[in-house]
């Protein structure tokens, strides 16, 4: 069982920068206390692969707002996974050639929602 | 109990009544079972969707089973189009027309090409957004999921994926789209790509941009 507060710790020391990265998602804290030790793990190292540059991320060329920066300024990294029947999807969001400003944890429902407001998605496909 | 199977495929009798049974235990009108399950004795996991505005959330006594809640504002889409065009469903299934964009099919695009390189192996799944929007700009035909299992199957490799990308998707979006648009939208996108050369995905989508433009370009 992973403690969620080790959980944030652990991905802002890999993600390495004074600005704090924001933690958001819908149960947030009750996905990560029924995440393996090993489903971590795999989250740690892709969020080391994300910094590492070794992760392609999904760029949408659009002026559309989405907080204080253009979409266009964005990067979206996205990883997914399974516990039992339910997928799962963590997105961590870069300001380009700058820093880390959001990482999303949640179920497809709220991966749909997060997608939209990021203009990664228009219609219902 | 309705079977929808316009092409005629063989489904499997005791899944058809698995299906049947397990949407029985749904306390909505308009649900339905789709997917390899009806079809492939090897394949096991039950994709069942409900059309719903209700909010609930609805439970089966299979653990295999998957439930998939759809809004009835995403039967205008694609994917509800493909999923519902092969199933079994629980009663007649409401039917909204298709509304799909271009300026969809770019982002669908724009997430499988990334998608596809951090995922060599195991990149099926990503896949099928991109074949379904590609097979449906290039023939107008939607394709079911029976067929679009088939079409993912037919790539070797993730190489043969960014081949097929390559090889379609300029003619598709040249034949489907104004000129005017293209060259006004294409342009646009290229140049959001310039800035971004340290990624191998937007590299390629830069590429099928300039492609895209210099397609209607050279007429």
């Amino acid at each position: 069982m992973v403690e969620p507060r080790e959980f944030r710790k652990r991905i802002q020391e890999i993600v390495s920068q004074d600005y704090k990265v924001e933690f958001l998602g819908k149960n947030f804290d009750q996905i990560v206390s029924i995440l393996t030790d090993t489903k971590a793990g795999k989250i740690y190292s892709w969020v080391n692969e994300v910094v590492s540059k070794k992760i392609q991320p999904i760029f949408i060329g659009s002026e559309k707002q989405y907080k204080n920066w253009a979409v266009s300024e964005l990067f979206t990294f996205r990883h997914q996974f399974s516990i039992g029947n339910t997928e799962y999807r963590t997105l961590l969001v870069k300001v380009k050639n700058s820093i880390y400003i959001e990482f999303h944890l949640g179920n497809h429902k709220y991966y749909d929602k997060i997608r939209k407001e990021l203009d990664l998605k228009k219609s219902s496909y | 109990m309705i079977i929808y199977n316009p092409h005629d495929r063989r489904i499997i009798k005791e899944r058809a009544c698995e299906a049947g049974r397990l949407l029985d235990q749904i306390p909505a009108r308009y649900c339905f079972v789709t997917g390899s399950f009806l079809h492939k004795e090897e394949y096991r996991d039950i994709d069942i969707f409900v059309i719903s505005r209700s909010g609930k959330e609805f439970r089966v006594d299979n653990k295999k089973a998957r439930i998939t809640i759809i809004d009835f504002n995403d039967l205008y889409s694609l994917f509800c189009h493909s999923i519902m065009k092969s199933c079994i469903a629980k009663d007649m299934l409401p039917m909204r027309p298709l509304k799909v964009t271009m300026s969809d099919y770019w982002r669908v695009i724009n997430e499988a090409v990334p998608a596809v390189l951090n995922q060599k192996q195991k990149y099926h799944k990503s896949v099928r957004f991109l074949v379904l929007y590609t097979e449906y700009f290039n023939s107008g035909e939607v394709l079911d999921t029976f067929q679009l299992d088939a079409k993912i199957l037919e790539f070797r490799d993730y190489k043969d994926v960014l081949r097929y990308i390559k090889e379609n998707v300029p003619a598709t979006i040249g034949k489907r789209t104004k000129k005017s648009y293209i060259k006004r939208f294409f342009y646009t996108q290229a140049g959001y790509y310039r800035d971004v050369k340290e990624y191998p995905a937007q590299g390629f989508l830069r590429a099928l941009a300039h492609s895209i433009t210099q397609g209607v370009a050279n007429g």
